[in-house]
């Protein structure tokens, strides 16, 4: 009717209990511990904490689903790419499963790029100048591509485009190169591949690639965005735990 | 065996596609939940039939005697009339299971139990038809909703039509010719979406055909299929609330059968789902990280997450070893963008040590330890009245541990050759043979022995020879040293027991004049161990389980977290929770793609 009907205590009220609904709710999902527990285990594991898994595994009576000699194994080549030393990689990875590289071609030609990219990287370092790099610094470079690279281009359109786009690194001036090549020296692309690589060994061993976790906390933003377009009755902030401050908020809103 | 109600109770509905459903595993939770209270109000009815003297007689061995033995259906019925089922809760909304009764167009007859309905009127007019309604909607919050029928009329001039409508719509016509329903008509195989005119669709059908019809809440679009071969998207931009199958019929003697999941599809609608599924997942993996918890990428926030949750939870050796873990990580790591992170250190909290040592203890078996170290460290957590459950629940732990050790001791006695000196058949024990017949005798002893223990003491006398109570669970080995070792463990296995027996006794008389249901349950489903020669393999062998111990260690760390002012659940947990009541938010109001969604089943599991 008119909108002294309304009074402040009223909208306020309101508010206050429609968080409070949420909060209520959220109360009534929670998971099991045991659920949690093995949440935690599946990422120790999948994505390589040797040390936390066989504590965890003491601590919680879980049995881990790997043994810790493989975890360790996982993260010897992951330090491995991280650090750039991708020959010794392909030979650990080979040592782990012979089939992984030679079943996916396209790994395989990844971490060949991977290790071009790596040689190139080191004759751009040898050279601070980097005005004139001598072309026959390039040669050991030329010479992996040729070998190791040009044979598998052929094979696949995406093949020779990378590899067209990692022998332009020869060209460019450095500080003129164009952003998509300049990307392939971003050393992130060694986080990248190392990633890929530990999925690949982990499918050839008939485990899940990635996980859970990984895909639970995409679901939890992905779920509020679908809820807020739903136009539900929800928090304008909803916090997830991590901070004290987020607590006391919480708090603030139960009593 | 058996419930009588379960007849009147026909078992709850899970089509195959829907099995995965959030939605429709809170229905069955709802739906077990109401079949249980069913259950205790079948215990409080006065047995309507019997000997006299039972109902007079107080003791619970008799109101246990009478629940096991057959109830007149009469009253049975009764019950179920009074307690309105929680399916039919408007706000749960329930899966469709039969056609209405009630809400049909006069001559129509409704058979077999809902799953039938046949037209015994007369010819209509060309406007008109006869139609009926499912008993309730289909829940959008399912995501995608399908049925089929299948007509069974006589001869070749079936005239049906299948689809949805909503509440108001005239049951006179054919669903599909007025505003807010939709169908698929047989006679010409048209479509038709809230108005008389038709489109072509798909073929016709008639008389042994089966129709399928879908709705897929996510695209808002409606399918139909035919025999098991999908026709493809009928109508789009469906959004109506509270949409019922619906089937129309115009011909004397059309007969149609209808099938909401009780029976397989002939469409593979399973395959349908899974791809739907497939498709959100996917969808999914684009969701933008950033808001969780800024400035966190994925990598940190799942580290952030892992270490408050072992930090909260007490994992403290756990805790040190991940952030070693991650920090040798960190320094392989080429990328100079990540700022080094500081987990929570568990090792600071005193509280997170004693946590730790409590779940230890029980986590291994020992709940007297863990008693102990509770009532030292946290001595009012156990007094609190909203922890008197997790007390009582560790109490019966313990009476459960004194069953596994008595058990295990059994099974060793069972397991290990008998000692020559105690038989004469040590040749035989050397073929390598298990020797049946030296061991057999002990094995009746043993029974004899426990079926004394067990009568000398029943629960119902306190004032037994038993000691009446058993504060330590230590064992006099030092006596028994002197007897055979199978004489010491058959001692030592009915001293275990009959500690056991005087631990139960004085549950049984701390608490069993509590009025609660659960709690009378939990300990005759404790004491019901007590009555079988190997617990583990039967009835009650989940109760013996070490996994049982988790849950209790995990409801005693919270109590004592929530008693030390902090939140009872970490953050991974909330977020979890969290997820999962955002679905439900999104779900309940669009049926979108947050329905094919499962928490439990998509990331907390293999």
């Amino acid at each position: 009717m008119s909108s002294s009907t309304v009074s402040p205590q009223t909208t306020y009220s309101t508010t206050m209990r429609a968080s409070g609904n949420f909060d209520k709710s959220v109360e009534e999902m929670k998971p099991s511990k045991s659920d949690i527990n093995w949440l935690i285990m599946d990422y120790l594991v999948s994505e390589g904490y040797p040390g936390a898994a066989e504590k965890f595994a003491q601590e919680t009576n879980l049995c881990p689903a790997a043994t810790v000699e493989t975890i360790r194994e996982r993260v010897k080549i992951r330090t491995a790419i991280h650090a750039g030393k991708v020959e010794e990689a392909i030979e650990l990875i080979n040592d782990a499963d012979a089939e992984i590289l030679d079943n996916d071609s396209l790994l395989h030609f990844q971490l060949l790029q991977l290790q071009l990219i790596e040689i190139i990287r080191g004759i751009l370092a040898n050279n601070p100048s980097s005005q004139n790099i001598p072309a026959q610094d390039f040669l050991p470079a030329i010479q992996f591509a040729t070998e190791q690279l040009s044979p598998r281009a052929p094979t696949d359109v995406n093949y020779q485009r990378a590899l067209e786009n990692t022998m332009a690194l020869m060209i460019f001036q450095p500080e003129k190169m164009p952003q998509e090549f300049r990307e392939l020296l971003d050393v992130r692309l060694r986080e990248k591949v190392a990633t890929d690589v530990n999925k690949a060994i982990l499918s050839a061993r008939g485990e899940r690639a990635e996980a859970k976790i990984k895909q639970l906390i995409r679901a939890r933003a992905w779920a509020e965005v679908q809820a807020r377009e739903a136009k539900a009755d929800l928090p304008a902030h909803i916090p997830i735990g991590l901070d004290v401050a987020d607590e006391m908020n919480g708090d603030a809103v139960m009593t | 065996m058996g419930c009588a109600y379960h007849d009147e109770h026909p078992p709850f509905l899970t089509p195959s596609y829907l099995r995965q459903s959030r939605h429709v595993q809170r229905l069955q939770r709802a739906w077990d939940a109401h079949i249980a209270e069913l259950q205790e109000n079948l215990q409080l009815l006065p047995p309507p039939s019997g000997p006299p003297s039972l109902s007079t007689s107080p003791s619970n061995a008799n109101l246990s005697k009478m629940h096991a033995s057959h109830i007149h259906r009469g009253p049975v019925q009764d019950v179920i009339e009074r307690i309105p089922p929680v399916v039919d809760d408007y706000a749960v909304h329930p899966l469709p299971t039969r056609l209405s009764a009630d809400d049909k167009c006069q001559g129509l007859e409704i058979l077999a139990d809902g799953g039938e309905v046949r037209f015994t009127g007369s010819t209509k007019q060309s406007e008109e038809a006869a139609s009926v309604r499912a008993d309730h909607p289909m829940p959008r919050e399912c995501g995608l909703y399908y049925f089929e029928i299948t007509v069974l009329s006589r001869g070749k001039d079936a005239f049906i039509g299948v689809g949805f409508s909503g509440r108001k719509v005239s049951l006179n016509r054919l669903p599909g010719w007025d505003t807010d329903s939709w169908a698929y008509h047989g006679d010409d195989g048209f479509s038709f979406a809230c108005t008389a005119n038709g489109k072509a669709y798909g073929p016709k059908f008639a008389t042994q055909d089966t129709v399928g019809c879908g709705v897929n809440f996510r695209t808002g679009n409606a399918f139909f299929t035919k025999n098991g071969v999908y026709l493809g998207v009928a109508f789009s931009g469906i959004k109506s609330q509270r949409l019922y199958p619906s089937v129309g019929m115009k011909k004397p003697n059309d007969h149609v059968s209808i099938n909401f999941g009780r029976s397989a599809f002939m469409f593979d609608i399973d395959r349908m789902m899974e791809q739907e599924r497939q498709t959100v997942m996917a969808d999914l993996t684009t969701a933008d990280l950033s808001g969780l918890h800024p400035p966190d990428d994925a990598h940190t926030l799942i580290h952030n997450l892992i270490g408050q949750y072992l930090a909260h939870e007490g994992y403290i050796e756990t805790a040190k070893a991940f952030a070693s873990d991650v920090n040798a990580e960190r320094q392989t790591l080429p990328s100079s963008s990540k700022t080094p992170l500081h987990l929570p250190n568990a090792e600071d909290d005193v509280h997170a040590a004693n946590r730790q040592k409590i779940r230890r203890a029980i986590l291994n078996g020992d709940i007297d330890k863990a008693l102990k170290f509770t009532n030292c460290f946290y001595p009012h957590v156990l007094n609190e009245s909203r922890n008197k459950d997790i007390h009582f629940r560790l109490r019966c732990r313990k009476f459960i541990e004194m069953m596994r050790n008595y058990t295990e001791l059994s099974a060793a006695a069972a397991a290990s050759p008998p000692p020559p000196s105690s038989n004469g058949h040590a040749d035989g024990a050397d073929n390598g043979g298990v020797d049946i017949d030296a061991s057999e005798p002990i094995d009746t002893q043993m029974e004899l022995d426990d079926q004394l223990n067990r009568e000398s003491a029943p629960p119902n006398h306190p004032s037994s020879t038993t000691s009446p109570s058993s504060s330590s669970s230590d064992i006099d080995m030092d006596a028994s040293q002197e007897l055979s070792p199978s004489k010491a463990s058959l001692m030592a296995q009915n001293e275990l027991l009959a500690q056991a027996l005087a631990y139960g006794q004085e549950l049984q008389s701390t608490f069993g004049s509590d009025p609660r249901p659960q709690i009378k349950k939990q300990l005759s489903d404790i004491f019901a161990i007590m009555a079988y020669t190997n617990p583990n393999e039967s009835v009650v062998g989940g109760l013996m389980d070490a996994k049982g111990r988790v849950q209790i260690a995990e409801d005693l760390n919270g109590a004592i977290l929530v008693s030390l002012g902090k939140p009872s659940s970490a953050a991974l947990e909330k977020l979890s929770a969290q997820t999962e009541a955002l679905l439900d938010e999104a779900a309940t109001r669009t049926g979108g793609a947050a329905a094919f969604v499962n928490v439990n089943r998509d990331f907390l599991r293999a």
